[in-house]
C-alpha cells in the first residue's frame, strides 16, 4: 500500500521498462525448450523422403519466430484491455472451432482439426486453450461492484464457457485436447477457490460422465485400444501397444548421455510414430539421454513453477487465474505427454509444449508465455 | 526463487507478509461484512481490512491477523445467497506446487528406471527391431572356352521392386504417377505396373530385374516411398547358342538349372556373404550404424576344354546338314585323342541361352551326352577288336561272306545284296559287312563280345560330368535273344550316347587306352590362379597292337570302303560309317535311320577324333553319304585350327578282298 502510494504507475506503457520487468527464468526456460525442440525436430525429420533434411526444422524455427512476435504482443497488452477483449478472443476462437467442422476443415489422422487460412494451416483447438483460460478467468473473477466475490450464476457461466469448446473439440474428434480443456477448467475452478464440496461434486459428475462414456461405447475403438494397451503394452507389441513399446525402447536406449544427436537408431529408423510431434520426447530420451530428458522436464518445471509464482503473487484475481490456468494447461499437457512416452500414462495425442513440432501449438504456447509475462509485469506496475 | 524480486525476507515461509506486499494477508483476513476471504490477490488500498466478525469471538485482535498462509481461514457462519464460498487459493496453489514436484520427481524416477536399470534390456529389444540380416550375393564365376572367351558371365544389374502397401500410403507421387514413371523408364506397360501396385496387401512386387544400373540409379534418385532398387547380378550368355546345351543356364534365382551351370553350380556360385545392418521401420538402412560383415566369396571361373572356334564350325556344319537332310536332330563330338578333352559338343537344334525359356524341353540339354541311339555299324569296330584280341581273326584273315546269314529265328542281311565274296577281315570292316561281322562275333561268343562292349564303356556313363548323362543300354548277354546275339555285333540291340561312341574311337586312336572325356580344363579362383581339373588315369582296353591294326582297318574303310567321303585332303583319316535302323518312340518301332560317321586323324598319329550323328534324316540316310561329309568339314577345320600337321606318309596298302 505504501509502495503504491510512493510510486504511481505510469499511464503510458514504456516498452523498455516492460522488458526489464519480464520474468527472466520463464523466458529462458521457454527459449531453451524451443531450441532443444528445433534440434529434436531436425533429428527426427532429417531423413524423410522427398524433403530437405532441415525442412521441418527450419519451418519449426519460423513458427517459433512468429510465436515470439505473438509473445511480445501478449506481453505488451494492457491487462485491462485484455480483460475487455477476452469475450472477443473467446468468440473468435469458438468460431474457428466451428469452422473446422464445416467443409473448410481439413482432416489429418482421422480427425478434423485444421482450417487453412491464407495458405497457413491453423489448428483452432490450440487457440481454444488460451481463449478458455482467459474467458474462465474473466468470469470467475467477475465481481459485482462492492461485492468482490463470484456468484453462482458466474460459476455456471464459467462452466458453460468451458463446456462449449470441449464439445466442439470432441466433435473433431480430438480426445487429447478435450482432456486438456477439462483439466484446465478443473484446475481453474480449484484455483479460484471453489469449496471442496463443489470440487467433490464436480469430480463425481466427471467420473460418472467418464463411466457413461466408457460403458455406452462413445469412445472410438482406437481410443479404447490405446487404453487397454496402456494397461498392458505387451498384449500386442506390434499392434496397439506398438507406440508405447517403441517409445520405451527409444527412451531406454539413451541411457545416461544418449546416443548423440542424429545417432539414435530407433529415432533414425522411424520406429516411433509421430516422433517430431507427440513423441518428440523419445528423441530426447534416445539421443540426449537421461541428461537431456531431465533437462527438458526441469525446464518445463521451471515454466510451471514460475507460472504458479506469478499466480500467487498476483494482486489481481483475473491475473492470478490466467496464470494459474496457463499452468494447468501446460502442466497437464506435460504430464500426459512425458507420461505416455515413459509408459506411465495412456497414449493420447498431445504435443509436448515448446518442444513438439507444430505451428498453431507453438503460437498458442508463446501467447501463453506472453500472458504470464503480462500478468507478471502488471503485478510490478501496479504495486 | 520466491525470495527474488526485491521483497523483504520473511520468517521462513516463501511468502512473507512483509509490509510492502502483504500478499497473503487478504486471503486470510476476513472480508468485510460476510467474513469470507477475498479472492486471490492483494487488497485494494482503498479497502481497509476489517475485524473478523464472528469466528474469533472473545479474542479481540485489533489489527489484522497474520497467520501462516497454510492456516485455514475461519469459516463464516452466514453468507448471502448465490455467493460462492471459497477455499483458500494460495493454499491450493501450494498443493498444486507439491503435486507438480511430486509428478516431476516421479518422472525423473521413471527415467532412471528405464534409462538406467532397464536400459540394456530395452536397447536389446530395439536392436531386435532394427537389426536385419542381409545376404551379400557372391558374384557367379564365368564360364569360358579353352581360350578364355566367355560363354557365360555375370554383370551388375538392378532389380526394381515396389512395396504396394507403402506406395498406397504415400500421397505425394501417387500410384498413377509411379506407374507412369516406371513404365516410361523401364519400357513396360503402365497397366501392368499399376496392376502390381494395386496389390496393396503385399509388400514385395518385382517390377523388373536385370535393369541397367544407370536406369536403376535414375529410379532410386526419385526417393519415392515404397519404390526401391537393389543390386542384382545378371547372367549373360554373350555367345548365345554357342555350346548352349552344354553350358546350360541359371534360373530366376541365379542358380544353375541345367548343363554345366548346374553341374558346377557350387564352384561357380561361390559363397554368399552376410551382413547385419540396422534398418528402419521402412526397411531403409540407418546411416551411422555399425554393421558386422562377412564378405562374400565370389565364384570361380570355369574354363572348358571346348574350343569356341571348333565348336562354332561344328555347329554350323551340323545345322547345315540337319537342314539339308531334314534330320530330326543331330550331334557332333570332337575330342582330343591324347587327353580326351572335348573340343566341341554340338547339337542340332542348339539351345540359345539368351532365350532358353522359349526352347522346347528336349532341346534344353546336350543330346550328345543325354540321348541314346542304336549305333549301327560304327559298333563293328568293337566286334573287330574282340576278334583280334581273342585271336579268332587277323586283319588279313579271309572269310567267305554271303549277303545273308541265318541267326536264330531271323535272316540277317547286308545293306546291299551281293554274290558271296572272299573278304579279308579288314574288308569286312571296310565294306561294313553285317554278315562278316556276325561270323566273327559268333566265333568270339556273346560273353566275349559283351566283355569288350563293357570295356569300351558301354552301359555306363563316361564320367564326363554332365547332368543327365545317359548310361546307354547294354543288356546282360544271358538276356540277349537269339538274334540279338548277332545284331549286337553290328550295333543293333544296344544303345549308346554319341559321347560313348566317340570315346570308343578315342580309345583305339589312343593306342587302346580309354580316357575319361573332359569338359572342364580347370578353374580360376579369386587370386587369378588357374587350377587344372583332375584327370583320371586311363584304362587299357585293347593292346597297342590291336589298336594299331584296328586303325589300319578303319583307314581302309575311308580309302577303300564306305567312308570315302570322310577323307580330308592331305591327311590320313581312319573312320567308320554307321547306318542304323532307328527306334522311334513316336511310331513305336523302327522308323527311319541313324546316320553316323566316327573317326580320327591323322590315322598314323591320331590327334583329333570326331563323331557326327544325324537322327532320322529324310533326304538320304547312309552314314557314308550324309554324315561323312560333315565329318570331313569339321575334321578339316579342327586339324587346321589346332595346327595339326599332315604326317606326310602314305597309307599302307590294306588288302580287303582275297580275290580282288
Amino acid at each position: 500500500m505504501s509502495v503504491a502510494a510512493r510510486r504511481r504507475p505510469p499511464l503510458r506503457i514504456r516498452v523498455s521498462s516492460q522488458v526489464t520487468r519480464m520474468d527472466g527464468p520463464l523466458l529462458v526456460a521457454a527459449a531453451g525448450l524451443s531450441a532443444i525442440g528445433v534440434l529434436l525436430v531436425w533429428s527426427s525429420t532429417r531423413l524423410w523422403n522427398g524433403a530437405e533434411s532441415s525442412a521441418f526444422a527450419s519451418r519449426h524455427l519460423m513458427n517459433i519466430a512468429i510465436g515470439v512476435l505473438l509473445l511480445a504482443a501478449a506481453t505488451l497488452i494492457d491487462v485491462r484491455w485484455l480483460r475487455t477483449l477476452t469475450p472477443v478472443f473467446y468468440l473468435v476462437s469458438m468460431l474457428g472451432l466451428v469452422l473446422v467442422l464445416t467443409p473448410l476443415g481439413g482432416t489429418a489422422n482421422g480427425s478434423n482439426s485444421w482450417i487453412v487460412v491464407g495458405g497457413f494451416q491453423l489448428q483452432p483447438s490450440e487457440f481454444a486453450k488460451p481463449a478458455l483460460v482467459l474467458m474462465m478467468a474473466m468470469l470467475l473473477s467477475r465481481t459485482r461492484e462492492n461485492a468482490g466475490k463470484p456468484r453462482i450464476p458466474d460459476l455456471l457461466f464459467a462452466l458453460g464457457a468451458a463446456v462449449l469448446p470441449m464439445g466442439l473439440v470432441m466433435m473433431q474428434p480430438d480426445l487429447g485436447t478435450t482432456l486438456v480443456l477439462i483439466a484446465t477448467t478443473a484446475g481453474l475452478l480449484v484455483l479460484a477457490g471453489i469449496r471442496k464440496l463443489w470440487i467433490f461434486l464436480l469430480i463425481a459428475v466427471s467420473v460418472s460422465g467418464a463411466a457413461a462414456v466408457w460403458f455406452l461405447n462413445l469412445l472410438e475403438p482406437y481410443q479404447v485400444a490405446r487404453f487397454t494397451a496402456f494397461l498392458d503394452p505387451s498384449t500386442d507389441p506390434r499392434g496397439v501397444g506398438y507406440n508405447s513399446t517403441q517409445s520405451l525402447i527409444a527412451v531406454g536406449s539413451g541411457e545416461l548421455f544418449g546416443k548423440g544427436l542424429f545417432h539414435g537408431g530407433q529415432t533414425t529408423g522411424r520406429f516411433v510414430p509421430e516422433q517430431h510431434t507427440d513423441f518428440v520426447f523419445t528423441v530426447a530420451g534416445e539421443e540426449l539421454g537421461f541428461i537431456g530428458a531431465v533437462t527438458i522436464v526441469a525446464l518445463l518445471g521451471v515454466i510451471l513453477l514460475r507460472g504458479l509464482k506469478i499466480a500467487r503473487e498476483s494482486g489481481d484475481r483475473f491475473c492470478a487465474l490466467v496464470a494459474g490456468g496457463v499452468v494447468c494447461w501446460f502442466g497437464f499437457q506435460t504430464f500426459i505427454n512425458v507420461g505416455m512416452t515413459i509408459g506411465v500414462m495412456p497414449i493420447t495425442g498431445l504435443p509436448l509444449p515448446f518442444v513438439s513440432y507444430g505451428g498453431t501449438a507453438t503460437f498458442a504456447n508463446m501467447i501463453a508465455i506472453g500472458l504470464l509475462q503480462a500478468m507478471h509485469i502488471r503485478d510490478r506496475t501496479f504495486t | 526463487m520466491e525470495e527474488s524480486g526485491g521483497r523483504g525476507p520473511g520468517p521462513g515461509r516463501g511468502r512473507p507478509p512483509g509490509p510492502r506486499r502483504p500478499t497473503a494477508g487478504p486471503t486470510v483476513r476476513p472480508a468485510r461484512g460476510s467474513g469470507r476471504p477475498t479472492p486471490v490477490g492483494r487488497p485494494r488500498p482503498q479497502q481497509p481490512p476489517r475485524a473478523p466478525a464472528t469466528p474469533t469471538k472473545g479474542t479481540p485482535p485489533p489489527q489484522p491477523r497474520r497467520p501462516a498462509a497454510a492456516r485455514t481461514p475461519p469459516r463464516p457462519r452466514k453468507r448471502r445467497f448465490a455467493e460462492v464460498r471459497l477455499g483458500d487459493p494460495v493454499r491450493r496453489i501450494r498443493v498444486a506446487l507439491l503435486v507438480m514436484a511430486f509428478v516431476l520427481s516421479l518422472f525423473a524416477g521413471r527415467l532412471i528406471q528405464i534409462q538406467g536399470l532397464d536400459s540394456k534390456t530395452l536397447e536389446a529389444r530395439g536392436l531386435e527391431y532394427r537389426e536385419r540380416l542381409e545376404t551379400l550375393k557372391a558374384r557367379r564365376g564365368m564360364i569360358t572356352d579353352v581360350k578364355g572367351n566367355p560363354l557365360a558371365l555375370t554383370s551388375d544389374a538392378r532389380e526394381v521392386y515396389v512395396d504396394p502397401k507403402e506406395v498406397a500410403k504415400s500421397t505425394k507421387p501417387g500410384a498413377d504417377e509411379v506407374a507412369r514413371f516406371l513404365a516410361q523408364t523401364l519400357q513396360r506397360s503402365p497397366e501392368e505396373i499399376l496392376a502390381k501396385l494395386k496389390k496393396t496387401t503385399t509388400q514385395y512386387q518385382v517390377i523388373a530385374r536385370n535393369v541397367d544400373p544407370a536406369v536403376g540409379a535414375q529410379i532410386a534418385a526419385k526417393k519415392w516411398v515404397g519404390v526401391r532398387v537393389k543390386p542384382h547380378y545378371r547372367r549373360l550368355y554373350p555367345a548365345g547358342d554357342l555350346a548352349g546345351g552344354l553350358v546350360g543356364f541359371v534360373n530366376a534365382a541365379g542358380k544353375g538349372a541345367s548343363g554345366l551351370e548346374l553341374q558346377w553350380n557350387d564352384v561357380l556360385a561361390g559363397k554368399d556373404g552376410k551382413q547385419t545392418v540396422e534398418a528402419g521401420q521402412l526397411g531403409e538402412r540407418i546411416p551411422l550404424t555399425r554393421s558386422a560383415r562377412e564378405a562374400p566369396v565370389p565364384g570361380k571361373d570355369l574354363r572348358l576344354t571346348i574350343d569356341g572356334d571348333i565348336q562354332w564350325a561344328a555347329q554350323e556344319a551340323l545345322a547345315d546338314q540337319v537342314k539339308r537332310t531334314g534330320a530330326k536332330s543331330g550331334s557332333i563330338v570332337v575330342m582330343d585323342v591324347r587327353s580326351a578333352d572335348l573340343l566341341a559338343v554340338a547339337n542340332a537344334p542348339e539351345l540359345d541361352l539368351e532365350a532358353w525359356e522359349e526352347a522346347p524341353e528336349a532341346d534344353r540339354t546336350s543330346r550328345a551326352v543325354t540321348d541314346v541311339f542304336e549305333p549301327g555299324s560304327t559298333n563293328k569296330v568293337i566286334t573287330a577288336a574282340a576278334a583280334l584280341e581273342t585271336g579268332v581273326a587277323r586283319p588279313d584273315s579271309v572269310m567267305r561272306v554271303r549277303d545273308r546269314i541265318r541267326c536264330a529265328d531271323r535272316v540277317l542281311k547286308d545293306a546291299h545284296a551281293h554274290k558271296p565274296e572272299n573278304l579279308t577281315f579288314s574288308g569286312v570292316l571296310a565294306t561294313s559287312s553285317n554278315v562278316g561281322t556276325v561270323m566273327a562275333a559268333n566265333q568270339v561268343g556273346s560273353e566275349g563280345l559283351h566283355r569288350f562292349l563293357r570295356a569300351f564303356g558301354f552301359g555306363d556313363r563316361t564320367g564326363v560330368g554332365y547332368p543327365g548323362e545317359a548310361d546307354g543300354l547294354l543288356p546282360a548277354p544271358q538276356t540277349w535273344s537269339g538274334s540279338q546275339r548277332c545284331t549286337v555285333s553290328y550295333g543293333q540291340g544296344v544303345a549308346v550316347t554319341a559321347l560313348q561312341m566317340a570315346s570308343v574311337y578315342q580309345t583305339i586312336a589312343n593306342g587302346g587306352v580309354r580316357l575319361t572325356p573332359n569338359l572342364v580344363a580347370g578353374t580360376t579362383g579369386e587370386n587369378g590362379e588357374f587350377v587344372a581339373a583332375e584327370r583320371p588315369e586311363g584304362v587299357r582296353v585293347v593292346s597297342e597292337r590291336t589298336a594299331r591294326e584296328l586303325s589300319l582297318m578303319l583307314e581302309a574303310a575311308t580309302t577303300q570302303g564306305t567312308g570315302a567321303r570322310a577323307q580330308v585332303p592331305g591327311y590320313r583319316v581312319a573312320g567308320k560309317t554307321g547306318t542304323a535302323q532307328r527306334w522311334d518312340s513316336e511310331c513305336r518301332g523302327y522308323c527311319g535311320y541313324t546316320a553316323t560317321f566316327v573317326g580320327f586323324a591323322p590315322a598314323d598319329r591320331p590327334s583329333v577324333v570326331a563323331l557326327v550323328v544325324l537322327q532320322a534324316p529324310s533326304n538320304g540316310y547312309y552314314g557314308g553319304d550324309i554324315a561323312a561329309p560333315v565329318f570331313k568339314r569339321v575334321m578339316s577345320f579342327a586339324l587346321k585350327s589346332r595346327k595339326v600337321p599332315p604326317t606326310g606318309t602314305t597309307p599302307p596298302q590294306v588288302r580287303i578282298r582275297a580275290d580282288g
